[in-house]
């Protein structure tokens, strides 16, 4: 067993690893092509075969893992990366008192946040209110199970991997009303009730969109839409470009990219929350720890959909140079840096003109581009 | 030149003359309605019985066409009560006329306004609430400024301080409840209470909202958070020194030059009182660069409202505004709260060195249409901005009247009333800028003439800048000679009004023969426009009531005052 | 489209060139015009105790107490409360009475900002700006003694 390979090798390496290893996830993961991360954590340890008490246990601690990181790339984008970003677009200066760059302001934040009153409004309808917010971010966390991050973490691999995503990440739907509802508070039910609309209206472009891709790479596994996108779409002297499907149908990926800010609910979209309009949203009644899951499921989820963005459209965690993981890491980051960029210069659209544009607009141009791509496809294969 | 108006559209209408109004046609056109005449500094008064308020002013709104209720001032004498209708004409606000009414003391009751002029309602609650008029036929007499449970009215003479105010809380009934106005039972409405806390209500403002689903059914501002006495305070300060302060703080968005402006202009034609040439350029490039100032942040909250909480539009207009406090700030010796103008001038020369104050206005000057370009690419020229604001909150021209909106709120609506250029004062006349409309009468509208009267607001004072650069030293008499004490003749009466940031402030000041005004009354231009809301909002959308509110640009401090 | 685009490139214009308008007040100071209005100085040793000063102001801040011998005992002044309309200044016939630049005053409770002549006395000067020398040439501009009776009341 060649353990090098896993540190700096990319997946077709980890594959080769990993059906050497002969994984006991790998029936599971499909095809056994790839090996997860929970498999290259019971090697390590040298558990060699793992039953199923071994795998649960290696995947609560690759899933810890992840999630640790996921909720640190939060914590520095979201509490420091947002403040210094806004203020870039706004000629400002942002934290930079506490720790060198400020960065220990999320420290100081965190400490706040968490050290505030836990406001319970009267009326509000429990236990709803208090699994809401409990509800949406683990809907967030729940999708970063399948996706490949590079450099062989990626904690399953099922062969519905995409379908698996869209459809655990559309559970935060269920805790946008529930929080809305429970709330008490008809800022937040009005931000309920948009949110739903909303999630609906843009859910369907999304996973049309995405099917598009689907029938290029000819399969919903992750690991395999990953792969497809490696191979060398052409040679612009001497430098490949690969096959990354936001090059191979870019209409597609832009469709994707509009319907995910909707998805994630920011500008042009932020419709649910639209402070302006209806206060916070449905997040009106929430305080302190409540508030910072809501918080939370927020960025984990323009995370996640960066995440889903990277994986079938920017080739994963591909790139040069630098190891798998940081790239992804950056087609995140990116993903988040455009949000933010929309938030500075693009107006709010108004409920009914969202709606209009989501079962009008988007939908049938997300039709249209699966019906294209399947003529496309079925044509030149 | 430009400051021409295009028509004069006033000739078939009665009383007017070549040479001015002719009152004796309006008391001839009003016959056995008048019973009394009084003389105003401003215009002819003419008295009327308290039962027959509407029928005059209708006769004067129909037939002589004064179509703008610009104030009513209610006031106590030690016999009676009264109030005043300051009437003008769109078309030519120098054209004015005042219809007094008087009530018995005992038993204070007139006619209400309402059926002629929308505005009416609004400053008649005002005149209930202070005064304690009763105005019959009124819709809707309750109290405007103070809680519903107020006891007394203040500004009478009788009104006990000492009485202790017990404000119960009431929970407010949803007005719309029994209305299935949508159709079948389904149209269900549900009320909600905008502000007073709230992001979007610039200050402290609580909009009582019925929603049909998204659908605003009916809104009514409720206000009074921000009543701070004005009047009153302004009643116990000598006309000299004391009362100059406190305009700053009617509109306080950096506005407060032409606050300052009204009173100055008010009191000086009570005390008839000569500015200087000099001061006179100074004031008006001062009063301009306020101008500018109070429209950036007019575009800024704007966009924050359209846009959303983290859109760079509201700093970068935070930016530029700096700039124009920088430049105030050298002249005046604040930021906001000026205090700089006085009776009969200003308080102080520009700066030393001249030269350099000169360079830094025209720095400003100069890199002032390039970022106006950036404000156009990032919100005019945005289509889901254009989608947004294009068509919503319509107030067409004939209910803009109604209301008595003014400033650039009327502007949007395509009514050419600026009073810079209808009613001069200063030293507009003699400057070369034009009056900016559009006739969208919608917010993109509204948005569009403030950001087109900052570039005329910049031409002004280049050009001021021009003159004060030239003045021969010897020349630069920045006040009149003024007495230490003002005593105006008793029951001297005065209504005069500038074109502030937001449109027509007026004041109402009747002399009672002490240094101290016995009735100061202040016309807020953002009290006739948020009047406007309900009509603009309702039947649209919660985001397009909240643009709408937004494109207003209300201050809360002048509508409470 | 292209309206949206061209907002996002001024805004991506105005991240990348990286200047900044806001100031890191506490470490840098900013600058204010000579004329700044801020806190209130006081010279004993100027005053003649004329209270022309208590006289106009509008909102009765500040507050003389003399002797029977109209010599000066106290003047108290509430910063707190006072509206920095510098009408206090410009009636001064001595130049007793002097708005500095300086703005930086906190307190915990508010009557801490009623400062009698002492602390008046100490105020410090904003780096070194001596609003005397910036507003002595428009002294004397603004009183005129016109045809009006003069009223100390």
């Amino acid at each position: 067993m060649n353990w090098g390979l896993l540190q700096e090798g990319n997946n077709s390496s980890n594959a080769s690893a990993g059906a050497a290893n002969g994984s006991a996830n790998a029936s599971a993961a499909g095809g056994g092509e790839v090996q997860t991360l929970p498999d290259t954590l019971g090697s390590l340890l040298g558990l060699g075969q793992m039953g199923p008490l071994e795998t649960f246990a290696m995947a609560v601690i690759a899933s810890g893992a992840v999630a640790t990181f996921l909720l640190t790339l939060v914590a520095v984008s979201g509490i420091w990366g947002k403040r210094k970003i806004t203020a870039a677009f706004t000629d400002r200066i942002a934290v930079n008192r506490i720790g060198p760059f400020g960065l220990l302001i999320i420290v100081a934040d965190a400490v706040r946040l968490l050290s505030k009153e836990l406001v319970i409004p009267d009326g509000v309808d429990r236990p709803a209110f208090d699994i809401a917010p409990v509800i949406m971010v683990s809907s967030a966390l729940l999708g970063f199970a399948v996706i490949p991050m590079g450099n062989g973490i990626q904690i399953a691999d099922p062969e519905t991997g995409l379908a698996y995503v869209f459809a655990v990440s559309s559970i935060a739907s269920l805790g946008l009303v529930t929080a809305g509802y429970a709330s008490n508070n008809k800022f937040s039910f009005l931000g309920g009730l948009r949110a739903v609309a909303q999630n609906i209206a843009y859910e369907i472009p999304l996973v049309v969109t995405a099917a598009s891709v689907v029938i290029f790479a000819g399969s919903l596994q992750m690991s395999t839409i990953v792969e497809q996108q490696a191979q060398t779409l052409v040679t612009l002297g001497g430098l490949d470009i690969p096959s990354w499907y936001a090059f191979v149908n870019p209409f597609a990926f832009v469709l994707f990219m509009a319907a995910n800010l909707a998805e994630v609910g920011r500008n042009p979209f932020d419709v649910p929350e639209a402070p302006t309009e209806i206060v916070a949203g449905w997040q009106t009644e929430y305080s302190s720890v409540y508030f910072v899951l809501c918080y939370l499921s927020e960025f984990i989820h323009i995370f996640l959909g960066g995440a889903i963005i990277a994986t079938i459209f920017l080739g994963g965690p591909a790139g040069p140079v630098l190891p798998g993981f940081l790239w992804f890491v950056i087609k995140i980051l990116a993903v988040y840096l455009f949000t933010q960029w929309a938030r500075s210069a693009v107006p709010r659209v108004r409920i009914d003109q969202l709606i209009e544009i989501g079962w009008k607009g988007m939908l049938v141009l997300s039709f249209a581009n699966l019906l294209l791509t399947a003529i496309i496809v079925g044509v030149i294969a | 030149m430009s400051l021409e108006r295009p028509e004069p559209s006033t000739h078939d209408q009665v009383g007017v003359t070549e040479r001015g109004l002719d009152y004796e046609a309006i008391d001839d056109l009003l016959g056995d309605l008048v019973i009394g005449r009084e003389s105003h500094l401003n215009a002819e008064g003419f008295v009327v019985r308290p039962e027959r308020v509407a029928e005059a002013l209708d006769r004067l709104k129909q037939q002589a066409g004064f179509d703008h209720l610009s104030c009513v001032t209610a006031q106590e004498y030690d016999d009676r009560f009264e109030s005043i209708y300051h009437l003008k004409k769109y078309a030519d606000p120098t054209q004015e006329v005042s219809v007094v009414v008087p009530t018995s003391h005992d038993d204070p009751h007139s006619q209400s306004g309402n059926a002629v002029f929308r505005t009416a309602d609004w400053h008649e609650r005002e005149a209930y609430d202070l005064m304690g008029i009763t105005y019959d036929d009124h819709p809707d007499l309750r109290r405007i400024l103070l809680p519903e449970t107020w006891q007394g009215h203040p500004m009478r003479k009788d009104y006990d301080k000492e009485q202790p105010q017990v404000v119960t809380f009431r929970e407010h009934a949803n007005p719309l409840q029994e209305d299935h106005r949508a159709g079948g039972g389904e149209g269900d409405t549900m009320f909600v209470n905008i502000g007073p806390h709230h992001p979007a209500t610039h200050g402290v403002l609580h909009l009582k909202t019925v929603l049909d689903g998204e659908t605003v059914a009916d809104v009514e501002p409720d206000i009074g958070y921000l009543h701070r006495c004005e009047e009153q305070m302004c009643q116990q300060g000598t006309y000299r020194h004391q009362i100059m302060p406190y305009p700053d703080r009617w509109d306080y968005i950096s506005a407060g030059i032409l606050n300052e402006w009204a009173y100055a202009r008010t009191a000086e034609d009570l005390a008839d009182i000569e500015v200087p040439e000099y001061a006179q350029i100074i004031r008006t490039m001062s009063a301009e660069m306020c101008r500018i100032a109070s429209h950036m942040l007019a575009v800024g909250t704007f966009a924050l409202d359209v846009y959303g909480d983290f859109t760079a539009i509201f700093m970068y207009s935070t930016r530029d505004r700096e700039i124009v406090q920088n430049l105030l700030e050298d002249l005046t010796g604040q930021r906001l709260m000026f205090n700089y103008l006085r009776l009969g001038g200003v308080a102080w020369d520009l700066p030393e060195p001249r030269e350099e104050y000169f360079e830094k206005v025209r720095d400003f000057l100069d890199d002032l249409p390039a970022k106006l370009e950036e404000y156009h690419d990032l919100i005019t020229g945005n289509e889901i901005f254009q989608l947004r604001c294009v068509n919503t909150g319509v107030l067409d021209p004939e209910m803009a009247k109604s209301y008595g909106t003014t400033g650039p709120v009327a502007r949007g609506s395509g009514i050419d009333y600026d009073l810079r250029r209808d009613d001069p004062y200063g030293y507009y006349p003699e400057l070369d800028w034009d009056v900016i409309t559009e006739d969208g009468c919608d917010n993109y509208s509204r948005v569009l003439v403030r950001m087109k009267e900052v570039e005329e607001s910049a031409k002004i004072i280049e050009q001021c800048v021009d003159l004060l650069e030239d003045w021969p030293e010897e020349e630069r008499e920045i006040q009149a000679n003024v007495p230490r004490t003002l005593k105006p003749d008793n029951d001297t009466e005065v209504y005069r009004a500038v074109e502030g940031a937001k449109g027509e402030l007026g004041i109402y000041i009747r002399a009672d023969g002490t240094d101290k005004p016995a009735r100061f009354k202040i016309r807020s231009p953002c009290y006739s426009n948020l009047q406007a809301l309900p009509e603009m909002s309702n039947g649209e959308y919660i985001p397009d009531m909240i643009a709408s509110l937004g494109s207003l640009d209300i201050v809360l401090g002048e509508v409470d005052r | 489209m292209i309206g949206i685009l061209k907002g996002m490139a001024t805004t991506m214009k105005h991240a990348l060139d990286g200047s900044t308008f806001t100031v890191e007040y506490p470490d840098q100071a900013p600058e204010v015009s000579p004329r700044f209005r801020g806190v209130h100085k006081f010279s004993q040793e100027r005053c003649i105790w004329c209270r022309q000063c208590e006289n106009v102001c509008p909102n009765d801040t500040i507050q003389i107490v003399t002797d029977d011998q109209r010599n000066g005992e106290q003047y108290n002044l509430h910063i707190g409360q006072c509206i920095y309309c510098r009408l206090c200044e410009e009636v001064c016939p001595v130049d007793a009475i002097l708005l500095t630049q300086n703005f930086e005053f906190t307190a915990d409770t508010k009557d801490e900002f009623a400062y009698n002549k002492e602390q008046l006395k100490n105020v410090p000067w904003y780096k070194d700006i001596d609003p005397l020398a910036s507003r002595e040439p428009d002294r004397g501009a603004w009183i005129g003694e016109g045809e009006g009776e003069v009223d100390y009341n």
